[in-house]
């Protein structure tokens, strides 16, 4: 009886050594992947940190301003181009209700199925 | 297990008698015994103890590392809608050990060619001293980093240091200012939380929109060039908190490259400088006649004869001999309405309110470079009467600002800030003069620019209203005649103004389309103009109907031409 015992503990002891080890070295071996991935994580964050320095450089107002009129041909809001929205008037009761002319559907948006342009490969 | 009594069978044999020796062999064995089932309780807890609670002396590896966030050294600073104006980024530094060196000339020969701008011999002496430690070249590009350190030669190192970046450039150069090659902020925002940005990781915001700061320094610019000036300032400033979101000085600087900054571009023209601002004084005299009551719109003065006082003559640019009423006197701009405006109001009192309003002391704001107002030291009468005009007393065309948004935001002063305070947070200010006065100082901002000397600041739409100014430059003790300081202070929109605009060109000519004028009037009101169209939609401000039966009544003025008789309401 007392040797059966001893074997029992001593295969536990075995078991528990071992299952300690095992365990020491996963964790180390995790601890090792943290350590890279948050060095790497410091990586990004610096090139996000350069590429924020760089974006602003490239956002410089002059610079926009000179793309966007050499390219979209866009220039300042002048004020004859706002409006107020209550100085909008509201469309004309009966106006467009019944029958829809050609001219009427052309204008409106979204335009019906059947009138949108074929896409232009 | 051990501490477990031994098993002696009882039943089986009869017990002899137990001798002494044994007796205390057993008892000893009991001890021992519960010596060592203690030691294992004790150990059993530990490991409880350590399997299964945190505790502080413990190395925590894991979190040890994710703390270690990214430290970009100084501090960020953006502007009021979270741009970059100044960040921190790693460079490479390059440094020698001579001990280690093996052939000092070959190195230094090697080198050249990888950095051409290196000064030979200078290096090669420096590498000849006996030392361990000699920087060669701070904070090289990562192309230069590379070759160097394909060239191979021992003694040679890198360190990582940071550098400032400055990503706008000289968009806001005299604001931001600069640092020194170690970190160190040497001027502007950069020298005043020079402590904070160190400290700190958290961005310092400012109040700055590089929107504004464009528009504003590009239309400078253009008129400096068109005038021919020296330099130019402006500044826009928030009427209801005291925000600045623009300043410019001209010429300005790259902050990026502290070390090839001309000196006289350095100078803030707009805190820094103080100039006598000529007629936009008018505004805090007619303000401040108004507002005590010693005058009202409809009341006037005789100006058809220049006042003398000792050896001066005081007369007027736009001259019309004539009795003028309060409206008059601002719209044509007449010093000598002005000087007895004033003196109605008192001496004590002029003095009184334009300590009131920050005139007599430095502007608060957030940088080193703020210049000191030049003051007279005796306040007698005769300084009374030029200042009441804006001659006699130099400010800063920052203080001037803070002093007209005073004047036209409804009559309270704020303190001036570089810093934008958070959203949601009131504002704080004290009164100076009366909502009332306020609002007729508004009426006759309007009246200048619809119909009087700064028509070419109206932006269609804004309601535009200010005033010109025009000033000789002091040079020594006397005034040099073709040397001016042309200024134009606006507000925008003028029936609830929101911004204060300031623009000011050094020493303009005249030019063929001016007429050789080179007065507030013709060089810096149209850059407010200019600016303010540009502005306004950015910042939210909603065009108007200036002609609107509403607005028109709003801005009404009566101008009373004559003393008696016709009246001509003026209605822009």
């Amino acid at each position: 009886m007392i040797k059966r015992a001893t074997i029992f503990w001593m295969l536990l002891a075995t078991a528990a050594g071992i299952g300690l080890f095992v365990l020491k070295y996963e964790v180390k071996s995790m601890e090792g992947q943290l350590a890279a991935i948050h060095s790497e994580t410091l990586e990004n964050l610096e090139a996000v940190h350069v590429l924020k320095a760089e974006w602003s450089y490239l956002n410089q107002p002059a610079r926009l301003e000179y793309l966007g009129r050499r390219l979209l041909r866009l220039g300042p809001v002048k004020a004859s181009q706002t409006v107020d929205i209550n100085d909008i008037p509201f469309r004309p009761v009966g106006a467009g209700d019944n029958e829809t002319s050609i001219s009427d559907s052309a204008n409106s948006y979204p335009p019906a199925a059947d009138q949108v342009p074929p896409c232009s490969p | 297990m051990i501490g477990r009594q031994p098993h002696f069978p009882k039943k089986r044999r009869r017990e002899p008698p137990v001798p002494p020796c044994v007796e205390t062999g057993r008892s000893r064995l009991l001890i021992t015994g519960a010596l060592f089932s203690a030691a294992f309780l004790v150990v059993t807890g530990r490991l409880i103890g350590v399997t299964m609670f945190v505790e502080k002396s413990q190395p925590q590896y894991s979190r040890s590392i994710s703390k270690a966030a990214l430290n970009t050294g100084r501090a960020n600073i953006l502007d009021r809608n979270d741009n970059l104006l100044a960040t921190s980024l790693k460079t490479a530094s390059l440094y020698a050990n001579p001990r280690v060196m093996l052939d000092v000339r070959e190195a230094v020969n090697q080198l050249a060619t990888v950095l051409p701008d290196l000064d030979r011999r200078q290096v090669h002496e420096k590498l000849s001293q006996d030392r361990s430690f000699i920087w060669i070249k701070r904070h090289l590009t990562p192309r230069q980093k590379y070759e160097v350190n394909k060239l191979g030669i021992p003694g040679l190192d890198f360190r990582d240091e940071e550098r400032r970046v400055y990503p706008s450039a000289a968009l806001a150069s005299h604001i931001l200012g600069h640092t020194d090659i170690d970190n160190r902020g040497l001027a502007g925002i950069e020298r005043h939380f020079d402590q904070k940005l160190r400290d700190g990781q958290t961005p310092l915001k400012l109040s700055i929109d590089i929107r504004v700061q464009h528009a504003m320094r590009k239309e400078l610019a253009s008129a400096v060039r068109e005038f021919r000036g020296i330099g130019a300032a402006g500044i826009v400033m928030d009427v209801r908190n005291g925000e600045v979101v623009g300043i410019v000085s001209l010429p300005d600087f790259d902050p990026n490259l502290p070390s090839k900054i001309e000196p006289d571009t350095r100078f803030n023209r707009a805190t820094l400088g103080v100039y006598e601002m000529g007629s936009t004084f008018k505004i805090f005299t007619t303000a401040m006649a108004l507002d005590a009551g010693r005058v009202s719109m409809r009341d006037g003065y005789d100006a058809t004869h220049p006042i003398r006082v000792s050896r001066f003559v005081i007369r007027d640019f736009h001259a019309k001999r004539r009795w003028l009423s309060v409206p008059e006197i601002f719209m044509y701009s007449s010093n000598i309405g002005s000087v007895k405006m004033a003196l109605d109001v008192g001496v004590p009192e002029q003095r009184a309110f334009l300590q009131k309003i920050g005139i007599l002391h430095p502007s608060p704001v957030e940088i080193s470079e703020i210049g000191a107002p030049l003051i007279p030291g005796r306040w007698r009468e005769i300084n009374a009467m030029t200042i009441s005009f804006g001659h006699g007393l130099s400010i800063s065309p920052m203080q001037l600002v803070v002093g007209v948004g005073a004047m036209v935001n409804g009559g309270i002063y704020y303190v001036p800030t570089f810093i934008k305070k958070p959203s949601g947070s009131t504002s704080k200010g004290r009164r100076v003069i009366s909502a009332r006065t306020s609002e007729r100082v508004r009426r006759l901002l309007r009246l200048v620019v619809a119909n009087g000397t700064g028509k070419k600041a109206a932006a269609e739409g804004y309601l535009v209203g200010g005033k010109t100014g025009t000033a000789e430059k002091v040079a020594g003790r006397r005034y040099k005649k073709k040397a001016l300081m042309s200024s134009f202070i606006g507000a925008f929109p003028m029936n609830a103004p929101r911004y204060v605009v300031f623009a000011m060109i050094d020493e303009p000519s005249g030019t063929k389309k001016t007429f050789g004028y080179a007065t507030g009037g013709w060089v810096a009101a149209p850059v407010v103009g200019k600016v303010i169209a540009r502005i306004a939609p950015l910042l939210g401000v909603r065009a108007v109907d200036e002609k609107a039966p509403k607005i028109m009544r709003e801005m009404a003025i009566d101008i009373a031409t004559k003393k008696e008789g016709k009246r001509r309401l003026a209605s822009f």
